[in-house]
Order: C-alpha cells, then sequence, then structure tokens
C-alpha cells in the first residue's frame, strides 16, 4: 500500500475525478476537480493550498548542526540568520547533484531541512566526528502551500502574529488559531506565498481553519498539475524530471552540476570544505559544459505547422515532463527540454531546457521538436531568461 | 536408410537439449539420448501425486538465456514465464520482512525496520546493476586458458583484461570485493535489518557446501541483478507447468529443427577408436554412430563413468577427481488441501504468490550450516517456499495447491549414509521448522515428497546431487571448469564435447553451457 | 628548528620510514606514545632489500631458526616433527601415511615456487591493475612474467589455490589428519575464519613467505630490537610523545598536535597507527569524503587472538608446539568464535622464547579464537583466568608436567593486545588477511598506494601493503612515496 498524508481525509473527499498519483512513496491528488484549470488560476489570481507534506524533512539539532550542513550542502550555511531559509542543492564527492531543498534555521542549533528524496543516510554519513543529532520527521510534520496573491490575508485572519514583516524566505514560529506552527514565505510557484509546518496531528484542524478563513478570498485545493505549471513559470527544476539525482544516475552524462542547474549562486565556494567543494572549484573556473534555461516557443511558428495539416494549434492543457529535442535552426540537436506547459498567464508556451552551454546565451534563436498528426517538426523557439514570471508580490 | 547421425547428445537436460537444438537448426542430425522416461533432467514437473504436478528438483527460471530464448523461439514452443514479484522472510518474534515488486511499497517495509537500510537499499541495488553489468560479457565467453599461449587463449585474455580495466575504478574495487569476500561481510556493510541481509545473503548458499560467512558467497548476490539488466526482457520467474515446461519448450525447438530424441535410453559408455569417439553404446547393448558425441551429464560421470579414466590422460583424470560436488542441497515437495496460513501475515495474501524464505538472520543460516559440516542435514534449515498453483492455477486441482520447499542444508556425505528413515528424518525437519511460521502446515498436506541428494544423484544423475553439476567456487569457474585447459567444450578425447553445466558458465538453468558447447562444435573444423 | 615530517609510532614500519626519510637527508621526529613496554613481538619477514638497505644484518638483525619448525601432538601419544629438511620431515610422516610421505617433497617444491612469487610482490609496493601510468604497467608486466615463469602447473596451483580454502587444499594431497591440522592452521592464523573457508590457502601461502620450503611458518626476527638501537633518527616516547590531532589547513597537513598541547609543525605526517586511528580519531574531522569514512570504518580488523605468556622454571621440551590435531578441531574452534564466543577447544601455538635464562623459560602460547568483544559480556580476570587454565591444561595434556613448572601467567586478551600494542580490536595485522584486504585493496583501494586523501598525510603500518607480519616493508615503500611526492 501507498502512504497517504495527514491530509488525506479532506483531500480524498475533494478528489472528484479520482485523478490520484504517487509523490514520494504518498497517494496525492494530480487534481481535486475535473480539470485543473481553475486550480492554477486560483494560484496566480487568489491563494490555492496545496499538500505538500510528501517532502521529506530532517530536524538537524546541536552544537555542530550548521557544521553539518555546511559539510554537505552548497550554500553557506554558519551564515544564516535564525529565522532564515536557503534554498540550496546537495552533491556527491564529483560535484554531481544529489538533491536540492530547503534550510531553514529555526534557532541558533536547529534547522530543517527539506528535500524530494530521502537522504537520512547521507546526512548521517557525513556527520562522522560532528555532536549532532538529525531526526526524520517526514511522517510527523505535515506541511501545506498556501499560494497565491491572497495567502498573506488569509493567514493573517488565522495567524497570532502580523505576517507583513515576514520577508521572501525568512520562517517564523506562529500559531493558527491556536495551533504551534512555523510558517515560511517559501514555495514552488515563484508568486507570493507561504509553507506551513506542523505536527501531523493538526492537520485536518488547521486543513479546516485554512478553508474556512479563506473561502471568502477564494482559496482553492490544488493539485499537483496546476503546481507543475506555475513552478515551470517559475523556472524551478524539479528533480527526476529535470535533472537526475547523481545516486541514481548510471552514467556520468546523466549527472548536473549545480552549474549546470542554473545553481551556480547557490555554490559558496569560500567554504573551506564541503562535499564537492574540489571539483565545483575546478568547474567554476573553466565553465559549465551545459545550462538550464529557459525556451519560449514562438507561436506563430505553432500556428503554422497546425494549419500546414489543416488544424487549429492543440497543445496540450497539462504540462509535460519528457525530454524534447532542441536543435540550432535548420542544425543538430544542441540540447533537451525536460519540462514544458503551454502558460494560461502569460499566453506562451514555456519550456525548461539544458543546452550545450554555447548556444545558451538569452536571445539565441533555437528549434524546438514538436510533433503534429504523427510527424516529427520544428518550432521556432528563443532563449529567455529565467523566471518566466516573476511579480513583484512575490518578494513584497 | 535414414541419414546417419552427425552427433549424438548423451542426456536430455536443459543444456543437452539447447546443445541439440542449435545443432540441428544449423543443420545437423542429432539424437538425443534420455536416461529417464522424460526429458529435463533435473529440471522437470512430475504429477508423483495425481491431480498435483511438482517441480521435482528446480523450481525457478532464474537465469534462461535471453538469447537462447530468442534463437530457439521459446514462447512459441510452449515457454510462458510468470513473475516472482515478492519474498517474505516471517521472523521468529512474529513479524516479518518483506520485499515487494513495487518500489515504494518495498520501500516503505524496509523502512519499518531501519530507515537507512531503506535508501541504502536502491543505492546497492545501482552498485550491483554496474557490477552485473560488468560480469555480464563473462557468461556468454568461451573461458581462455592464461596459462596457454595459442593465439586464441591470447586474445581472449587480452579481451578479458580490457574489459576489467575499462571498469570505473569503484566498480572495479567493488567487483573485487564483490568476489572476494563473504556475502554477510559484504551486506554488513550496506545493511543492518539481519533478515534483509540473511534473506539476500542465502543466495550465496544455494547448492553450495559453505556458509554466508565464508569467503566466495557474496558474487552470488549478482544473480538477482543479473536478469535486471536484460531490461524488461524478465527471464526470472516461474515457468508456467513448472519448470518441466522449460525443458519441454527447448525439447519441442529441438524438435522443430529436426532433432530426434529417444528417451528410456540410457547411455553406458562411449564408443572408442584410436582415441575418437565414434559413438556410444546403450545400457540395452544396441549401439549408435556418430563422429561427435556431447555429453550433457557432469564431468564425473561424463568421464570416470562413461568413458573411463583409462581412456584419458592422467593429470586430466586427477583434475576432475579433484572437481568438487559435494551436494547440500534437498527439496521438499508437497500436496497440499489449502493454503498455510502464516501467523505473521494471516490469511490469504499478495504474500502467497511469491516467495518464502526462511532465513531470519545471519546465524540463522550459519547454524544451518554447522550442521552440515560435519556430516548431519541442517535441524533448522534455510528455505525458499514457492507456492506455483497461487500463480499457475493448472498446478493443481481447484482449491488445492503444491508447494515447493528448496532446502539447504542436505549434506551428500551423511554421517551412516542416507537411508529411509533418515530421509523422513529430514522431511520432518523441514516440516517442523516450517510449522512454526505457518502453524496449520501439518494439518493441510495430503502428500510429501523428500528429496535428499542421494536422491537427485539417482533420480536425475547428479552426481552427489550437486545440482550445479559441480560446486560454483572461485577454484572451479571460468577457466578453471571442470578442468585447466578443457574448460571450451571439448575434452581430450577427439570428438567428444562436454555441454552441460559442469563448464562455463556453469549451473542455475542457464543453457548457456549447452549454446555455447554447439557453437564450439559447429566452429570447430570436422 | 623545521621538520620535514613527523612519524606517529616507533614500531617497525614507523622507524623504517624514519630511517629512510633521515638517510634521504630529510629532518624526520619520531612519536611514541608507549614506554616501556617491550617492543612489539612478532617481527615477521623483511625483504631482503630493506635489510640490505639500512645495513641492519650488520646491526645485529638475527632471525630464528627452529628445528624441528613445530611439533604436533599425536593422538596416541609421541609427536610429528617437522623439520627445515623436506626430506627429514617426509621420514617423520612416513609413520603416520607412507603415501603423504611421498608427496610432501612435491607439496612443499610446488608451494615454495608460489611463496616466491608472493614474496617478489611483497618486496615492491602494490601495482595498480588500473592504472595507466607506465611505472604501473610495467609492474603490472613484470607481474604477469613472474607468473609465467611458474610455469603451466605453477600458474594452475596459484590461480586455483588463490580462491580455496586450506582445507581443500590441503585434502588433495593428504590423508593424514595431523599433518593437515599442522599446515592448514598456517591458513587461519589470526584470521577469523575456519580451514574451510575460502581464502585460507592463501593464508598459508601468506605464512610461508620468507621461510624457506617446508616451512610453513613465518620466521621471526629481533626486528624491534636492532631498530630501536639504530642510530641517526629521533624518537620521543611516553606521555609527551601522545598526539591527539593531526591538524589540517586548506587540505593539507600542517603538522600534529599533541595530547598536553605542544604543536609540531611539519609539512608531512606518517602514520604507523591503524588507518581507522589515524583517520577518524586523529585526523582533524570534515576533511574526508563519506565514502572514504565509510570505507575506513569497514575495514575489518577481527583479532581473535590473545597470548597466553608463561614462565616456566625449565625448558619446556619443545620449540614450537601446536595443538591441532585434525582440520575439523580448527573449524570447531572458529565455529565458537562465529557466534562470538571463546573456543572451547582452542588452537594453541606455544613457542619457546630465544634468549631465555636457564630458570626462567619463557613461553608465548598462541590462542585462537578469542574474540575481541565477546557475545555475552567483556573479557573479565575470570574470563582471562580460564582461557590460561584451558592453555595450560591442553598443553599439559602433550607436555607432562608443565602446569607444575609454570611460575607466572598473563592472559592478554585482544583488548590487551589492543591497549598494550595499540593492535585495533587485538588484530597484530591492523587489517585481517583477506583476499579483499590485499595488495592494491590492502587496507582499501583509496589507501592502497601508501597516501591518505588529505595532502602530506600517508599511512604505513601493518594495514598498508605488504605489511601483515612483512615487517618493515609499508615503512620502506611508504617513505619512496614520500620522497617522491617531494
Amino acid at each position: 500500500m501507498l502512504k497517504t498524508t495527514p491530509f488525506h481525509a479532506r483531500t480524498a473527499a475533494l478528489c472528484q475525478g479520482q485523478n490520484w498519483r504517487r509523490w514520494a512513496g504518498h497517494v496525492v491528488a494530480s487534481s481535486y476537480e475535473l480539470q485543473h484549470e481553475r486550480e492554477y488560476h486560483a494560484i496566480r489570481g487568489a491563494a490555492a493550498l496545496l499538500d505538500v507534506s510528501p517532502l521529506y524533512k530532517y530536524v538537524i539539532r546541536g552544537p555542530d548542526a550548521a557544521a553539518l550542513l555546511d559539510r554537505v550542502v552548497t550554500r553557506h550555511v554558519a551564515r544564516a540568520a535564525v529565522g532564515r531559509v536557503l534554498y540550496t542543492p546537495w552533491c556527491d564527492a564529483t560535484g554531481k547533484v544529489l538533491d536540492d531543498g530547503t534550510v531553514a534555521r529555526l534557532d541558533e542549533t536547529t534547522f530543517r531541512l527539506t528535500s524530494a528524496d530521502p537522504n537520512l543516510r547521507w546526512l548521517g554519513d557525513n556527520a562522522a566526528g560532528l555532536d549532532v543529532a538529525i531526526a526524520d520527521v517526514s511522517d510527523t510534520t505535515a506541511a501545506l502551500a498556501l499560494q497565491g496573491p491572497t495567502s498573506r490575508a488569509i493567514l493573517e485572519r488565522l495567524c497570532d502574529r502580523d505576517l507583513a514583516g515576514l520577508r521572501y524566505f525568512q520562517i517564523t514560529p506562529a500559531r493558527l488559531r491556536g495551533v504551534a506552527v512555523t510558517i515560511s514565505r517559501t514555495g514552488y510557484t515563484g508568486d507570493l506565498g507561504y509553507e506551513i509546518w506542523l505536527d501531523a496531528e493538526y492537520a485536518l484542524r488547521v486543513w479546516d481553519d485554512l478553508i474556512e478563513a479563506g473561502t471568502p478570498y477564494g482559496i482553492t485545493p490544488a493539485g499537483i498539475l496546476a503546481l507543475d505549471i506555475a513552478r515551470i513559470e517559475a523556472g524551478l527544476p524539479l528533480l527526476e524530471v529535470d535533472y537526475v539525482s547523481a545516486r541514481h544516475a548510471l552514467i556520468p552524462d546523466q549527472m548536473s552540476s549545480p552549474y549546470e542547474l542554473d545553481l551556480g549562486w547557490t555554490v559558496s565556494l569560500e567554504k573551506e570544505r564541503f562535499v564537492g567543494r574540489a571539483a565545483l572549484a575546478a568547474e567554476a573556473a573553466r565553465g559549465p559544459a551545459w545550462k538550464f534555461v529557459g525556451l519560449e516557443v514562438a507561436w506563430d511558428a505553432i500556428e503554422r505547422l497546425y494549419a500546414n495539416v489543416g488544424l487549429a494549434p492543440r497543445l496540450p492543457t497539462v504540462a509535460w515532463r519528457t525530454s524534447v529535442p532542441v536543435y540550432t535552426p535548420g542544425g543538430e540537436q544542441v540540447g533537451y527540454a525536460t519540462s514544458g506547459c503551454w502558460s494560461p498567464l502569460l499566453k506562451k508556451y514555456l519550456a525548461l531546457t539544458h543546452l550545450e552551454a554555447r548556444w545558451a546565451a538569452p536571445g539565441t534563436a533555437l528549434e524546438m521538436e514538436l510533433t503534429v498528426e504523427h510527424r516529427r517538426r520544428r518550432a521556432a523557439a528563443r532563449v529567455v531568461p529565467k523566471p518566466f514570471f516573476d511579480p513583484d508580490r512575490k518578494r513584497a | 536408410m535414414a541419414r546417419p547421425y552427425d552427433a549424438i547428445v548423451i542426456g536430455g537436460g536443459h543444456n543437452g537439449l539447447v546443445t541439440a537444438a542449435y545443432l540441428a537448426q544449423a543443420g545437423k542430425r542429432v539424437v538425443v539420448l534420455e536416461r529417464r522416461e522424460r526429458v529435463g533432467g533435473a529440471a522437470v514437473s512430475e504429477q508423483v501425486f495425481p491431480g498435483f504436478t511438482y517441480s521435482v528438483f528446480s523450481y525457478v527460471v532464474s537465469l534462461l538465456r535471453p538469447e537462447i530464448i530468442r534463437d530457439l523461439e521459446l514462447p512459441r514452443h510452449g515457454l510462458h514465464v510468470l513473475p516472482l514479484e515478492s519474498t517474505l522472510t516471517p521472523l521468529p518474534n512474529g513479524d516479518y520482512l518483506a520485499q515487494w515488486g513495487d518500489h515504494d511499497q518495498s520501500r516503505r517495509e524496509l523502512y519499518r525496520h531501519s530507515p537507512r537500510d531503506a535508501e541504502a537499499y536502491d543505492e546497492f541495488g545501482r552498485l550491483m546493476h554496474h557490477l552485473a553489468r560488468a560480469v555480464r560479457p563473462i557468461l556468454g565467453m568461451r573461458p581462455p586458458d592464461p596459462t596457454s599461449l595459442s593465439p586464441r587463449d591470447l586474445l581472449g585474455l587480452l579481451t578479458l583484461g580490457r574489459h576489467f580495466r575499462g571498469l570505473d575504478r569503484p566498480v572495479f574495487h567493488a567487483l573485487h570485493k564483490l568476489m572476494t569476500m563473504s556475502s554477510a561481510d559484504y551486506l554488513d556493510e550496506w545493511f543492518e535489518t539481519e533478515a534483509l541481509k540473511a534473506t539476500k545473503g542465502a543466495s550465496g548458499i544455494i547448492g553450495t557446501l559453505l556458509g554466508p560467512r565464508s569467503p566466495g558467497t557474496a558474487y552470488v548476490l549478482l544473480h538477482h541483478y543479473m536478469g535486471e539488466i536484460d531490461g524488461v526482457f524478465r527471464a526470472w520467474g516461474f515457468a508456467r507447468g513448472g519448470t518441466g515446461s522449460v525443458s519441454e519448450a527447448i525439447a519441442s525447438a529441438a524438435r522443430g529443427f529436426g532433432a530426434e530424441i529417444r528417451t528410456n535410453a540410457s547411455v553406458a559408455r562411449v564408443l572408442l577408436r584410436g582415441g575418437r569417439a565414434t559413438g556410444v553404446v546403450l545400457e540395452s547393448g544396441d549401439e549408435i554412430a556418430a563422429p561427435i558425441v556431447v555429453s550433457g551429464a557432469d564431468p564425473r560421470r561424463t568421464f570416470l563413468g562413461l568413458v573411463g579414466e583409462a581412456h584419458l590422460p592422467g593429470e586430466f583424470v586427477e583434475d576432475i577427481r579433484r572437481f568438487r560436488f559435494r551436494g547440500s542441497s534437498g527439496k521438499v515437495n508437497l500436496a497440499l488441501d489449502a493454503l498455510p496460513n502464516f501467523t505473521c501475515l494471516p490469511g490469504v495474501g499478495p504474500h502467497l504468490r511469491g516467495a518464502v524464505s526462511v532465513s531470519p538472520s545471519v546465524a540463522y543460516l550459519e547454524r544451518a550450516y554447522d550442521d552440515a559440516k560435519y556430516g548431519e542435514f541442517s535441524r533448522r534449515p534455510y528455505m525458499d517456499i514457492v507456492i506455483p498453483s497461487m500463480i499457475d492455477p493448472g498446478m493443481a486441482p481447484p482449491g488445492k495447491h503444491v508447494m515447493s520447499i528448496f532446502v539447504q542444508y542436505c549434506p551428500y556425505h551423511l554421517n551412516g549414509g542416507w537411508t529411509d528413515a533418515k530421509r523422513e528424518a529430514f522431511g520432518d525437519a523441514v516440516i517442523d521448522t516450517l510449522a512454526r511460521f505457518a502453524p496449520n502446515l501439518k494439518s493441510i498436506i495430503l502428500h510429501r515428497q523428500v528429496i535428499t541428494p542421494a536422491d537427485t544423484e539417482r533420480i536425475a544423475g547428479l552426481a552427489e546431487g550437486n545440482i550445479f553439476h559441480g560446486e560454483l567456487t572461485l577454484q572451479q569457474l571460468f577457466f578453471l571448469r571442470p578442468a585447466p585447459a578443457w574448460a571450451d567444450y571439448r575434452t581430450p578425447i577427439a570428438g567428444l564435447y562436454q555441454c552441460g553445466a559442469g563448464t562455463h558458465p556453469g549451473g542455475g538453468i542457464m543453457g548457456g553451457s549447452g549454446r555455447m558447447a554447439a557453437r564450439a562444435i559447429l566452429g570447430a573444423r570436422s | 628548528m623545521t621538520l620535514d615530517a613527523v612519524v606517529i609510532g616507533a614500531g617497525a614500519d614507523g622507524l623504517v620510514a624514519a630511517h629512510y626519510l633521515a638517510r634521504a637527508g630529510k629532518r624526520v621526529f619520531v612519536l611514541e606514545r608507549r614506554d616501556g613496554n617491550p617492543p612489539w613481538p612478532d617481527a615477521g619477514w623483511t625483504p631482503p632489500r630493506v635489510v640490505r638497505e639500512l645495513a641492519l644484518a650488520r646491526h645485529g638483525l638475527r632471525t630464528a631458526a627452529p628445528d624441528p619448525w613445530l611439533a604436533v601432538p599425536l593422538p596416541d601419544g609421541g609427536r610429528l616433527e617437522l623439520w627445515r629438511d623436506v626430506r627429514k620431515s617426509a621420514d617423520a610422516i612416513r609413520r603416520l601415511s607412507p603415501r603423504d610421505a611421498e608427496r610432501w617433497p612435491a607439496f612443499c617444491e610446488r608451494m615454495a615456487r608460489l611463496a616466491r612469487l608472493l614474496e617478489a610482490l611483497y618486496a615492491a609496493p602494490p601495482f595498480d591493475p588500473l592504472s595507466r601510468a607506465p611505472a604501473d604497467l610495467w609492474r603490472l608486466a613484470l607481474t604477469g612474467l613472474r607468473a609465467r615463469r611458474l610455469g603451466r602447473q605453477g600458474m594452475l596451483d596459484l590461480l586455483r589455490l588463490l580462491p580455496m580454502p586450506v582445507q581443500d587444499l590441503l585434502d588433495d594431497w593428504f590423508e593424514s589428519d595431523v599433518l593437515k591440522g599442522a599446515v592448514g592452521a598456517a591458513g587461519i592464523l589470526h584470521l577469523k575464519q575456519g580451514p574451510r573457508s575460502g581464502g585460507t590457502a592463501f593464508g598459508l601461502l601468506h605464512h610461508h613467505v620468507g621461510s624457506p620450503p617446508g616451512v610453513f611458518r613465518p620466521p621471526s626476527s629481533n626486528l624491534g630490537r636492532v631498530l630501536e638501537s639504530l642510530p641517526g633518527v629521533e624518537v620521543r616516547r611516553g606521555d609527551r610523545a601522545v598526539v591527539a590531532r593531526i591538524a589540517v589547513r586548506d587540505g593539507r597537513v600542517t603538522g600534529v598536535v599533541l595530547a598536553h598541547g605542544e604543536e609540531i609543525a611539519a609539512p608531512c605526517v606518517i602514520s604507523e597507527a591503524d588507518p581507522r586511528t589515524t583517520l577518524c580519531d586523529l585526523l582533524e574531522p570534515g576533511w574526508l569524503d563519506p565514502d572514504v569514512v565509510g570505507a575506513v570504518r569497514h575495514v575489518r580488523c577481527r583479532g581473535v587472538t590473545a597470548r597466553v605468556m608463561l614462565t616456566l622454571d625449565r625448558a619446556p621440551g619443545f620449540e614450537v608446539l601446536a595443538v591441532a590435531p585434525s582440520l575439523d578441531y580448527l573449524e570447531r574452534a572458529y565455529d565458537h568464535a562465529k557466534y562470538g564466543r571463546i573456543s572451547e577447544q582452542p588452537y594453541l601455538e606455544a613457542r619457546h622464547e630465544a634468549g631465555s635464562n636457564a630458570g626462567e623459560h619463557r613461553v608465548t602460547v598462541h590462542a585462537q579464537f578469542a574474540p575481541y568483544a565477546p557475545a555475552d559480556g567483556g573479557w573479565d580476570a575470570a574470563r582471562r583466568e580460564a582461557l590460561g587454565d584451558r592453555g595450560v591444561r591442553t598443553l599439559a595434556e602433550h607436555v607432562p608436567a608443565l602446569s607444575d613448572t609454570v611460575v607466572s601467567r598473563t592472559v592478554l586478551a585482544p583488548p590487551d593486545l589492543e591497549a598494550a600494542w595499540g593492535w585495533p580490536e587485538g588484530q597484530p595485522y591492523h587489517a585481517e588477511l583477506a583476499l579483499d584486504q590485499v595488495l592494491f585493496m590492502r587496507p582499501m583501494p583509496q589507501l592502497s598506494a601508501y597516501r591518505a586523501p588529505v595532502g602530506g598525510l600517508y599511512l604505513c603500518g601493518p594495514a598498508m601493503h605488504p605489511g601483515a607480519g612483512i615487517a618493515g616493508a609499508a615503512g620502506a615503500n611508504a617513505a619512496k612515496v614520500v620522497l617522491r611526492d617531494g
């Protein structure tokens, strides 16, 4: 049997089309309504409530907690103040990414790490000689994401403290109608939003409170299909979709360094040592062989390809997670897109793409493969900077 | 008058049948001579108890070579491999450890025992994948003789050397460790759950008179992962109709190419003239001539039995005498009136469609081995149990079941020798042990067949009841199997070849020896 | 005074490494925490090159050559004595089995040929089979050529023998239980395996290295005393020579910090301590990747030998006596160890120490198997005494009135050996002699070239190739690597 999240009693009742999928050994809703569009628009227009409990979460506590994290992740953890959240990948000894997640400093000697894959063993293996305790709280910590323009207003109706002061990528303890939680201004949508972390035993209560408080503000439970579109618009990579963990890769070509994932900004080479540092320093010096960029496919090119066979353009309304070749105009393959979608908000066809470095400059003209009526065609596309969508309210 | 035979295959075991099929496919006129009334050797399905089909000896299709399945179109000839998805290890405290077919489900189950092991399992699998890929080419390779200076052998050595030197450094070192360590030590480096180490490590003791702490048992861990690198091709599983259907499918393919198969045709000896093989003499006295004779029997029976040491070089005879058999496996086949009810997972469930492994800890396996070392069968043996009728309803009447129990250890060399009473005592030990985990067992047994290595030798013709035609220890593998300089399917007798599991790549129902023997014969200039 | 290198440990390898460096003009300082203990025992065979280059013979190096090299009690009284003269041994064996006597010379000759090959491998640093560097390719080719020179039979002997259990090897050759027990015990010395375990034939071969044909025990020498007396290297011993930490900056060692706080700067540190102590306890944490730390933790030590030191008031009537009536006896002794228990009937090898004075004869008894951490509680006084009693009693069964001549007795269980001589888990070889922990795998592939993954840090000692009783070779090889690295 697969695991269910602490919110399953509520989410199961809402999942009209029984549209479930797996996430980290759990069942989660792909969409609650029969179509996912309204859920997506809630992210961008009101507030979406997402069950993100399947994330792995670890609490790292002790005098050497920062030291352990600094050994493992690429960012500089010791410098982070209490209440700060860092997004960071971590690498193996050859500088290839194992996983990515967030590190939140809950107090001087306590951190919470989130990740897409389990990392208890990796953390333990790196803790040799350190005075630190690592607890796997994945199953006992429920997690919700409340994302969208009205998310703050909703939370403030329940929260015992003012959230206007909670800045982007900060975290604070709080109470939601008496239930102790931590609230981080983080998310996977690239929008104004919060993630709420709480003991699993209060999950249903908090869910109900949020629904009640949020209904006047358009709160909408949203599933993974809606989230996928938002995160692509936000330019955020997804493990096992946009990159393969070095832990699972079978050949070197399947692995990626942070530089190859456009995460070079997370690599703090001034740290004296962390796993993979030597390899990363060398790569930084010579430049990565691959880059991870945004690609915008020209709408008129798409229209023309469909018109040629007598059809109006038919693009999928859900995001895709397959590998799609990208070429130089009329030339060889120089990369591949790994995630893509039609953005209902931006009215553009977007893709997250890996390109050989010399083809990755913004503005570069390329072509992306498009299968039209069983034939593989190419549509003109252009490298654009990420994120595709970056509203002011995200950081305001 | 019929065309004379181009080749005689002695023994209708699966390797002999494979050889016959390939030779016939190449246009040779082949006859297979099988002593018993049915082909298959130790891969046979028999209705020992009416209505119930036992896979008498071997019970799973483990590594049947994909190229053989493809070349001989075995599915067209009736081979249907059903998946064996899960393994249940009942524990003495009423709990259990299970490995399921679904990754998430397995992970959750393993996490219950050890969060670290749940993560380690995937990484272990990845390493095994690399090691299996590193080893795979060797399975299909004609072993080169490192003491020879012939161009063919030197080239073989060079290829081998290049292959290993081309491996990634960590893979090379991991392979070295895997080949030299005990399965207990190797698994200790990865896991902490005793039942997991024992269940996985048990594959290293199958058919071998060694314990999980004996160096040289780790490499068999690759067995399971070998099948994985065939991708969805998936040869591993249970053959519909029992393992006999594998042999029947190969026999059907062979006949389809024109091979003749005679049962109840026991060969007494190989005919020799001027140091060449010219045919065989049957027990009945009939003689059959052919310029090529291929023996699918084990090396001892072939060389010391069918040929006779007087006709063989002294050094070769010594090597064959030194080739160790030491059968250590037993089998108990049961006809059941109902399904066993396991205390740790009561009722009928998916766990009964997979394997049940009685291997609660490494110490348990090691103690079972200790008994056998000094000439007794294990009082508390290791068991690998499947209920074929759960996957293949035709194996038993409706509502009833067959159970196949493979047992280690049951030594051929038992103190005082095997008698009927000893056989029954062994059977009792097996049933008693299993009944501790499934208390209803004794009440549902309709019929019981107990096979000791002495029985295996007597019925299936395997020397000392060793299921692999000789131990699969490193000193008897590859170019040393069955003897140095004679590991390429030829023998010191011109025209006589060997195709059984006593040659590379060895035992398990692989068919590899049969195929490569055929290639050697077809490739050799006449 | 600026030092070029600090050497942690004044055992055979530490001192040999120090002397090699000193001869090359380097300023070396050796730190040895132990003071007052007798120099470590069991110096085995030292490669001739090391003896020659350090002029050890001139400084009094002597190798003991007991003759008979082993005596084994026979079940019906009397002893089987095995001599340095192959024919003399054959004569002794003839009384047990004429067939075995016929085969003995051939067995000795064939084993000796293989041991010569192993000697050559041990005298050199380990070759890396994957390396494309010319030096390594050359060594690989040389090894291949040496193997070929064994001849066809020799090559097959080698390839078959390497993975074999010593029981199978001896069963192939001989029928006499006592003979097989006596010889086979060499396959399991200091190893947590029995004669039926794979890799023990290799153990036999290893313990044959350095000895003439037909002598299946390693030689022993006074290397310890000789090295201590050798001038040219400064050694500090005792409480003020205890290293607490190996300091690192920017991925390179900067020296050591002693327990009492003193810091000694040096760009190079060579540690004779076992790998786990060196890399997990002494080295500043955080400089090793987790896979290296894991691999170090997985190096198997598993000391299984206790020493019973007897002082007798008269000569015991043997030079080396072993209680090994059969291979099964050894296997049963091993069975107990598998489950964490002390062998009820241990393998005993008693050696009358050279240099004993009249009225004070020292006998050291090797008792196997005695696990480092018995499953049912630790080594308390009662347990030690029980083992001592058992040892003396068993010996006394074959040596009349032995008990009456015992003046004093000390039992050193594996934890005592660890405390006394720094042997991890009481294992004198530091890393057990197994096929996955020899040559380029000793003690683990990342360390086999004597370099640690931190710049300027090197390891020598029994855990490094060839180690395992081959005294001083690892030190010599490590020093060569240090000098080559500059």
